[in-house]
This record gives C-alpha cells, sequence and structure tokens, in this order.
C-alpha cells in the first residue's frame, strides 16, 4: 500500500485511443485535475483524479461530465459511463475495465461508428393544452363549472376529479403526440428510445440514433413538426449527444 | 456479459419515473461501471441531486385544477394569463426545477451547434487523429 489513498480515478467514458483533445481540459472534482487517456490496444477510456474525500455532484461535476462525452462523441463514437464511477488507480482502468471486456467494447464501439444521439423533448403550452382539453371534453368544462366561484374546502373533491381528468387527457396526448413524432422521423433514424416525461406539462421525450448523414435530415423533420406544434408544444432538440440512450449492460456477467 | 448498441429502455424494461431534464441522462444511463469493476471500486460520496419525479398525485390533480381555475379567470380579465404559468410550480418543486432547468438551458446551449466556442473551452474539442 503506498500514500496514493486519497486519490482515485474518475472513468468519463470508453473510446477508440485515437482521439486527441485541443486543449487539454479538466474534469471533475475540487480541484479538478487535467483528464487524460488510459490506453488498451486501440481502445481508450478517458479519466481524470479526483480527490476521494470530496464529494461529487456539483452542477459543474455534471456538466463537466456531460461536456467531456458530448465533445468527445461529436468526434469519435463513445460509450458513456454512468455519473460517478471511480475505481482505484490507473492500473485498475486497464487491468480490470478496458482488457477483460475489450472484445465487446470494441464491438459496441464499432457498432456506434459514424452514429450519433439526439434527444427531442418539448412541453406543452399550458395555457392552449388546457383550452384544448376543456374544449374537447364537456366533463371537465362541467366540473370546472362547478368548482368556479365554490368554496374552495368544499369542492376539494371535484377539484381532484378534475385534475384526474386533465392528468389523463394530458397522457392520452403524450402518446398519440410522441407517436406522431416517432412517425415522423421513423425514416431517418437508427433507433429510438421513448423516454420518461419529466414534468407535468411534458409533451414528447425521446432520444434518437441518428447516423451522422442523416442529422441535417432529422433536424429539419423536427423543425417541421414545431412548427406544426407552434403555439401549442414547444419543441428543441438536444445534441448530437454521447449515446447515453443506446449503450447498455446486458446478460450475466463472467463469475456472476 | 455484453455491451450492446441498443435501446436501454422503453422497449424491454419498465422505465424508472421521469427526471427533470437532460443533465439526469448522466445519472440514469450509460454504462454502470459495477457492472464491470467491482474489487477496485472507490467510494465517493455523491452530493444529493435534487431531481423532480413526476408522479400522479393529488397535487398533481389540484395543481391542475387551479390552472383550469386561473385559466378561466383569465379568459374573462385579460393580462392575468401570467398566472397559468405561476401557479403551476409550488415552492420546492419549483425551486428544484428551476434549478436543473438552469443547468439544462446550459447544456442545451453547449450542444447547440452556434455555442461551439464555450463548449470547446470547458470541454475542450476533440478530434480524431489519422490513422
Amino acid at each position: 500500500m503506498t500514500a496514493q489513498a486519497d486519490t482515485a480515478v474518475y472513468v468519463y467514458g470508453i473510446m477508440p485511443g485515437d482521439v486527441e483533445f485541443e486543449e487539454q481540459p479538466t474534469g471533475v472534482g475540487t480541484p479538478p485535475s487535467p483528464v487524460r487517456l488510459v490506453h488498451y490496444r486501440d481502445i481508450a477510456a478517458l479519466v481524470s483524479d479526483v480527490n476521494v474525500s470530496s464529494p461529487l455532484g456539483t452542477t459543474d461535476d455534471l456538466l463537466i461530465h456531460e461536456e467531456l462525452l458530448d465533445a468527445s462523441a461529436a468526434a469519435v463514437p463513445v460509450l458513456p459511463l454512468r455519473f460517478g464511477a471511480v475505481v482505484a488507480n490507473e492500473n485498475v482502468v486497464a487491468d480490470e475495465l478496458l482488457e477483460p471486456y475489450y472484445a465487446e467494447f470494441s464491438e459496441a464501439l464499432e457498432e456506434l461508428e459514424g452514429y450519433q444521439e439526439y434527444i427531442v423533448r418539448g412541453s406543452y403550452v399550458h395555457e392552449a393544452i388546457l383550452r384544448e382539453i376543456m374544449a374537447e371534453d364537456p366533463q371537465a368544462a362541467a366540473l370546472s363549472g362547478q368548482i368556479r366561484g365554490a368554496d374552495p374546502a368544499a369542492s376539494r373533491e371535484g377539484q381532484i376529479q378534475l385534475g384526474q381528468l386533465i392528468s389523463e387527457r394530458l397522457a392520452s396526448k403524450r402518446t398519440l403526440d410522441t407517436q406522431e413524432l416517432l412517425d415522423t422521423l421513423a425514416d431517418r433514424v437508427g433507433m429510438s428510445v421513448v423516454r420518461s416525461p419529466g414534468d407535468d406539462y411534458e409533451a414528447v421525450h425521446a432520444a434518437f440514433l441518428v447516423e451522422a448523414t442523416d442529422a441535417d435530415q432529422v433536424t429539419s423533420a423536427v423543425s417541421d413538426l414545431a412548427a406544426g406544434w407552434e403555439g401549442r408544444i414547444d419543441l428543441r432538440v438536444i445534441g448530437p449527444v454521447a449515446a447515453y440512450d443506446f449503450v447498455v449492460t446486458t446478460g450475466p456477467s463472467p463469475g456472476g | 456479459m455484453t455491451t450492446a448498441v441498443q435501446p436501454g429502455g422503453g422497449g424491454g424494461r419498465p422505465q424508472p419515473s421521469g427526471l427533470a431534464d437532460v443533465i439526469d441522462t448522466i445519472l440514469d444511463k450509460g454504462l454502470v461501471i459495477d457492472a464491470y469493476v467491482r474489487v477496485s471500486l472507490v467510494g465517493i460520496e455523491l452530493v444529493t441531486i435534487d431531481a423532480r419525479v413526476v408522479v400522479a398525485s393529488v397535487d398533481t390533480y389540484l395543481r391542475f385544477a387551479e390552472a383550469v381555475n386561473r385559466l378561466d379567470i383569465s379568459q374573462e380579465k385579460e393580462g392575468l394569463t401570467d398566472l397559468v404559468g405561476d401557479i403551476t410550480e409550488d415552492g420546492a418543486h419549483g425551486k428544484a426545477k428551476g434549478a436543473l432547468d438552469a443547468a439544462g438551458e446550459k447544456l442545451r446551449s453547449l450542444t447547440s451547434d452556434g455555442e461551439d466556442d464555450e463548449r470547446g473551452q470547458r470541454a475542450g474539442r476533440s478530434s480524431r487523429r489519422s490513422r
């Protein structure tokens, strides 16, 4: 045991070994250390040193983790690790991560070559969508009429009923609008994942694996959709980002 | 074990509750180190991240009902439409979401085409060496 116990190695992700950073970026942690690559054959892990006694997870830490991987993913295929991966030292990265799983990491990187992830996310314009629901749903409109002007305490049951109705209608709209998004992009993307809604008024939230050469087509198709939904759904595209939604560890691990 | 390139959710297993913004991508998605390295893992304390999880609850319902109530008022009196936006976020939730939204906003600007400079400064541009 040497006196290295206060420093450990944070691992961001795995990528081809021939990636190069123009400037020397720094990583997560306080104080941050420069990031570097730990190589094994033709693949590498992006890492930086961290102090084991200072907690991770500040806003900066989160942003840096994502930025480093997204910046890398703009140039090469990347297998992103979930935030918070820390191992004892650099040797562990090579000997216990890259070497034993070299074949599967290589294969996954090969599959990702030329693809990037885009996230499409849209929120319902609150007032517009509520008016739409009230116009479409006589029951909701009637409930609303009963509640208005009534003693709030006395109308609590009615309010819950109305709110539940709206919640259900929003869920149906979310399903329909998400399907429209998926249908619109179906011919232009490799794979897609529908993400769980992040808030009450979320309309669509999905991740797409897009071939780099199709990226313009995808963003322009989303723009057309956004134009059609204007005033009803605020739509945005996030990306390209590392393929967080499309890399998964599956199956039993060797040795249990 | 295989590291597969395939949809990591939605199709096969049930998704966990949705989280507030894209920042949660890195807490919820990607490869998990524990699946590969066991012995030499180092536990570092992670600061609790206050992410908003959507659970349909009475609180949610009451917020919707209140939003509709305000909506009706705003139809009668012009200029009150802003209230619809304001009342749908109550104190604690609104605050947590605000912080995440701000982070997400920054992230979005960093990942959009026009902001490559800032991104380059913080994260470093990467490129591929010619082989």
